[in-house]
């Protein structure tokens, strides 16, 4: 059973696996190694305190978990699927193992694997019965977390059907969002932690974690402690099986029944205009649309629960952040506009000259729904934080605008094909990868708002009031020109564009076009990858220049001044680190462009060569059939 | 039922553009995705006030040549032209001749049929008050309206969806409409609603290109049929021409030129 299943993933893959999508995968598996290597890396930190150094790991590996309970809610369904055996005369406990014997086949559960070995590492420091203790611990770790990644993608799933389901995944998500990547903010206090340790109650709440009870094993293991050496171990195996069970039961047919939501029976509001027809018909979906609710919701709820996590440790200072972060969280989770209305598109595309209402009805609803909402957290956050005014107003309108402007842009550019919205109906959640286009447009947003933001920076140096103010009236500029002209930029596309976009969600890959010989690479490979290679490259010389290159030479020549960059800004213990951090960077940036480059060139070629051979072929046929 | 023949009536609303043209006129299309020719330089004229049937087994092109005639998807070569607009150098004007029904495509789904309809018809820019008063004939015809008049598109069965469709190719009153597979999965009742509708619109001068692969229901309402195999035109012309004095089913199989399986092999099947 397992090896069948685990040989149709491997087809699966092999088939599905192609240009971007290898990209992206390849992308994702560097960064993960890269983590997991860094959760090793904390195995061996000072160890003065075994315990201390056991909650810092334990907080490590809660982040693993979150991450994995996280990971279906943005990339999308498993590749094989109880559904595809519903028919099968297949009991459920044996397809649950061999699903899961199938899960452990794949490059996140490798890099998880390898991150997890952290706890082996930790055992060797504490002696030979810790390493025993080690291994059966992190065997059924990575079950742990396995199973809790496609429970939290069933419960999500079935959540995601209504309304209020996705309001409530949008919350849990945001949540575990945040704590997984606030992990961060101990590690400012490293130097502390590692010393004296965490306060007792957050380390009680850590330990409590399952993600922790192979560790408190381990460590019970080096005192010779029994009863919490094995104790623990025998809880994180009966969970083990009691999720193994539980998930084994709801491999079934879906039991919720889906929320139906009614229209209104009154007559249509009399909207004016086409672009007001196309707001109107936005404003319903964004309302009506389970999935659409939860993109509504998740951003607020991750900037809220963002500017209230520092309030535990006193400090509102990223209060007055709150409502630009709504604003670019809004953008990131709106970002697959045209890929989840499916090929409804091509309604737009039938409809003389519909192009532009439809961009600009679109940015309005969204401005509608994002705009007010992230002021008023502005507002409110800095009333509560008593200053940063400028700061908080300029990144809040900056954000809109840049959003609103990039939102046509990037779903159209980037866009992730994934079932239509009828088919999919009763599993919202089966659909594309967004991850990519989650991180070009936030990539895209921040750019957008350094010019205002730039300008605060510089009045606040300066210690001029008044250019720190002038910093609001760059973001009112350069939001009003983000939305009007990446507005017309994106309705551009569509236009020139629109029967490759739809073709591209019709059948889930890019047209393969017709190219001449020496064709300029650069133009002819898709426009996503283009976008790819570009942005990398960007980033690639931010983090390797300015970022890496520059606080070196600063460091080691020893007039530092910080400016922005980064490094300067930690604690001393930690520049060295993050200079290297974005060295990494910057390296693996611009590897991915140059690895992009040379496979496309390679398909390129390939393309030629095969053209090359149909006509051949073609010149040949009318000969054979006369 | 008088607001189906007002409806009718309204063929003409769009441009005029000088007669004497067909009423599609496909001329070499042609269309590869990546090594595999679906389209293979095909042409089809299409006379104006005619009921035209594009009949062929599944994967012989039917979908990919109307994507191209309408403007969804780019042909690699050839030319489409409504009434003599090129649809893809002249998009707009095209556009305003034609209605569309595409098979198996979304819709806006979270919308009512009456907001979808509305929508539309204030997207083409049509004043408030023709909309309302035509989304009130096509739902009464189209029987959406009453008991379902607050369901949403995305809980519409599939003779539903294909209702709701065919209500949008009609609303700003096009001259042409081409329409994929716009029986397929719809119940006879539906059906029946969809035909004598059809019927009306080509008797009050509109023309009608479709495609279908059953073949009693093409002989039943077609004046002129294209058959097509492989990518590629087999047969074109009056349907009693192309069929002679046999019925369309067997004039197709032997045109198609298949061999009919399900003879032989899978003696374990029942023994």
């Amino acid at each position: 059973m397992v090896g069948v299943l685990i040989r149709m993933k491997l087809a699966v893959l092999r088939h599905s696996i192609t240009g971007m999508r290898a990209t992206w995968m390849l992308t994702g598996g560097l960064v993960g190694f890269g983590l997991a290597i860094g959760t090793i890396a904390v195995a061996t930190f000072d160890f003065d305190q075994p315990t201390a150094l056991m909650d810092l790991l334990a907080v490590m590996f809660a982040i693993w978990m979150f991450g994995w309970m996280l990971g279906p809610a943005f990339g999308g369904e498993p590749v094989l699927r109880a559904e595809h055996f519903a028919l099968e005369p297949i009991p459920r406990g044996r397809l649950a193992l061999g699903l899961l014997g199938a899960a452990y086949v794949g490059i996140t559960t490798a890099v998880t694997f390898t991150a997890f070995t952290a706890m082996v590492v930790f055992a060797a420091r504490l002696g030979t019965v810790s390493v025993i203790v080690s291994i059966p611990a992190l065997l059924l770790q990575v079950t742990l977390v396995v199973l809790l990644s496609r429970l939290t993608a069933r419960l999500f799933g079935a959540l995601a059907r209504s309304r209020t389901g996705g309001a409530v995944t949008a919350v849990i998500t945001a949540a575990m969002l945040v704590l997984s990547q606030s992990g961060w903010i101990v590690f400012i206090a490293l130097d502390a932690v590692l010393t004296t340790g965490f306060s007792p109650g957050f380390s009680m709440v850590v330990r409590s974690f399952p993600s922790s009870w192979g560790l408190l094993a381990v460590e019970a293991a080096a005192r010779s402690h029994w009863l919490w050496t094995v104790g623990p171990l025998v809880a994180l195996t009966v969970l083990v099986v009691a999720l193994l069970a539980l998930w084994s039961r709801l491999l079934g047919p879906p039991r919720l029944a889906r929320a139906v939501v009614r229209g209104s029976s009154r007559a249509p509001a009399r909207e004016r205009g086409a672009t007001g027809a196309v707001y109107v018909k936005e404003m319903r979906t964004w309302l009506r649309d389970p999935l659409r609710v939860q993109s509504l919701v998740v951003a607020p709820a991750f900037a809220i629960l963002s500017g209230v996590l520092p309030l535990l440790f006193d400090s509102t200072v990223f209060l007055p952040f709150v409502g630009a972060l709504a604003a670019l969280m809004g953008a990131v989770s709106s970002a697959n506009l045209y890929g989840q209305d499916g090929t409804a598109l091509w309604l737009t595309l039938l409809v003389p000259a519909s192009e532009e209402a439809d961009v600009r009805g679109r940015q309005w609803a969204w401005l509608t729904l994002f705009g007010p909402l992230s002021l008023v957290l502005t507002v409110a956050g800095s009333a509560m934080h008593g200053s940063l005014w400028p700061w908080a107003l300029a990144a809040t309108i900056a954000a809109l605008g840049a959003g609103a402007g990039l939102l046509p842009v990037v779903a159209t550019d980037q866009l992730v094909p994934g079932p239509d919205p009828h088919l999919n109906k009763n599993s919202p959640l089966d659909r594309g990868d967004v991850t990519g286009q989650a991180f070009v447009m936030m990539f895209l947003v921040l750019t957008l708002t350094a010019p205002a933001l730039g300008t605060v920076l510089a009045g606040d140096r300066l210690g001029e009031p008044l250019l720190t103010w002038a910093g609001v009236a760059v973001a009112v500029l350069t939001g009003v020109l983000s939305f009007a002209l990446l507005g017309r930029t994106a309705a551009r596309r569509l236009r020139m564009r629109g029967p490759e976009l739809l073709y591209l969600m019709r059948v889930g890959k890019d047209q393969d076009e017709q190219v001449g010989e020496g064709a300029n690479l650069l133009k002819v490979m898709p426009r996503a990858r283009r976008s790819l290679l570009w942005t990398s490259f960007v980033i690639g010389c931010i983090a390797l220049f300015p970022q890496a290159l520059v606080p070196i030479g600063m460091k080691l020549g020893g007039g530092v001044a910080k400016v922005w960059f980064l490094a300067l800004y930690m604690p001393p213990g930690l520049q060295w680190p993050t200079i290297a951090v974005m060295i990494l960077l910057g390296l693996a940036a611009f590897g991915l462009a140059g690895w992009i480059y040379a496979t496309e060139a390679k398909r390129l070629r390939e393309k030629l060569a095969r053209q090359a051979e149909e006509r051949r072929l073609r010149a040949a046929e009318p000969a054979a059939a006369g | 039922m008088n607001a189906v023949a007002e409806h009718a009536d309204g063929v003409g609303d769009a441009p005029a553009s000088d007669g004497g043209h067909a009423a599609a006129r496909l001329v070499g299309l042609h269309k590869v995705f990546g090594e595999y020719a679906a389209v293979k330089r095909i042409d089809l004229t299409v006379a104006a006030g005619s009921f035209y049937g594009l009949v062929g087994p599944n994967g012989a092109g039917k979908t990919t040549v109307l994507s191209m005639a309408v403007g969804l998807l780019r042909p690699d070569e050839g030319q489409s032209l409504v009434f003599g607009v090129d649809v893809w150098k002249d998009p707009l004007r095209a556009r305003q001749l034609m209605g569309v029904l595409p098979d198996g495509l979304a819709l806006p789904e979270r919308l009512t049929g009456r907001e979808l309809l509305t929508y539309l018809g204030r997207l083409r820019g049509l004043d408030a008050g023709t909309v309302t008063a035509r989304v009130d004939e096509l739902l009464a015809v189209m029987e959406l309206d009453g008991d379902i008049e607050r369901t949403l598109v995305v809980d519409y069965s599939t003779g539903m969806r294909k209702k709701i469709g065919l209500a949008a190719a009609l609303l700003h009153g096009p001259k042409l409409l081409v329409l994929d597979e716009p029986f397929e999965a719809v119940d006879p009742v539906s059906a029946a609603t969809l035909k004598r509708l059809l019927t009306r619109f080509v008797a009050a001068g509109g023309s009608v290109l479709l495609s279908s692969h059953v073949m009693a229901l093409v002989e039943q309402l077609c004046d002129t049929v294209a058959v097509m195999a492989r990518g590629r035109v087999v047969a074109e012309g009056l349907l009693d021409d192309v069929r002679g004095s046999r019925s369309l089913e067997e004039t197709f199989v032997d045109l198609v030129g298949v061999e009919i399986g399900g003879g032989e092999g899978l003696s374990w099947l029942v023994s």
